[in-house]
């Protein structure tokens, strides 16, 4: 049944029905205006033409040309920075600030209350005791 | 025979040549698909100028994002895809825009001196009958009896499998004879498919 039926509209649609494609053919614009076609190829193609440029310009730019970009652009930029920077140290006449000791740098981070918590009574109990368990 | 197929670009070798910008390679695509491309723009609007306005704006999207069309040879596919989804955006607009705009299947416009010619009226008539189907059929009958793709083509590129086609086509065409034979006054070239 459905071998048949696949049949019958392999038989019936296989090609074009012509009476439609005639029928059909009245929603083409090219019915009404014979170079419809051509002028809407032309739409297209100018409306993309900055698209196509900007391929085109894509395409052309090869490593070397994105390399010397590059560089236009960072050199400079790396001159200027180093400019300031050595500015910067000049004017200020050296390292002004007193070194860090690596004591200081080691207690750097450690809260103020950390000296008197372990000073009072009771810590120093735990710490006295703790030292002579271990001593 | 076979050196004049082999100097047919493919699709796959004229969306290369775009990318790169290749005018004639682009204007090639446009030339092959313009009429498919409006013929599915026409199945989603039903309306002329809109299918026109998709159509465009559909190569022009195509061409911006063509380098995330991952298979060039199958680029058509790809552009119907685009085609379709820019016409149900262009009808979303409109129908933001316009909010009593009268729904696609009864979609008409103010009669002009052109619309009395026969073939504007036949255009008037089909629209309608047109409307009436489901958007795949739409698509699927003006593919193959306007434009003449086969179902394979459709098939694929419509991402639909062969016998969903050919059903689809074969109810469409019932249809669209079913209701050109239920309108009173239609054009004589009408008559010849009933």
């Amino acid at each position: 049944m459905i071998r048949r039926f696949r049949r019958g509209l392999d038989a019936d649609d296989m090609g074009r029905d012509m009476a439609l494609a005639e029928a059909l053919g009245a929603l083409d614009p090219s019915s009404r205006d014979p170079n419809y076609w051509l002028r809407f190829r032309g739409w297209v193609v100018t409306g993309a033409s900055r698209e196509l440029a900007r391929r085109r310009l894509m395409a052309e730019l090869t490593v070397g040309d994105v390399l010397t970009s590059w560089a236009r652009m960072v050199v400079p930029t790396a001159v200027l920075a180093a400019a300031m920077a050595g500015m910067m140290l000049m004017r200020g006449g050296g390292v002004t600030e007193h070194p860090i000791g690596v004591e200081e740098l080691l207690v750097s981070d450690i809260p103020r209350e950390t000296v008197p918590v372990l000073l009072s009574p009771d810590a120093a109990t735990g710490v006295v005791a703790f030292a002579s368990e271990i001593f | 025979m076979s050196s004049t197929l082999s100097d047919i670009p493919t699709d796959g070798e004229l969306v290369h040549r775009a990318r790169k910008g290749d005018e004639i390679a682009f204007g090639l695509l446009v030339e092959r698909y313009q009429r498919p491309a409006y013929a599915v723009a026409l199945s989603v609007t039903g309306r002329h100028e809109d299918a026109e306005d998709a159509a465009q704006e559909a190569f022009l999207v195509a061409l911006e994002r063509l380098d995330g069309c991952r298979s060039p040879e199958r680029f058509a596919g790809w552009l119907m895809t685009i085609v379709r989804n820019r016409s149900k955006n262009l009808i979303r607009r409109e129908s933001l825009r316009d909010t009593d705009q009268v729904p696609t299947g009864s979609r008409s416009r103010v009669p002009t001196p052109d619309v009395l010619a026969e073939r504007s009226e036949m255009r008037t008539v089909l629209e309608g009958v047109l409307a009436k189907l489901p958007e795949v059929q739409r698509q699927i009958v003006l593919l193959h009896d306007l434009e003449g793709w086969k179902h394979r083509e459709i098939a694929e590129r419509l991402e639909l499998p062969s016998g969903t086609v050919r059903s689809h086509l074969h109810f469409a065409r019932k249809a669209l004879k079913a209701a050109l034979s239920e309108m009173p006054e239609v054009p004589e070239i009408v008559r010849k498919i009933q």
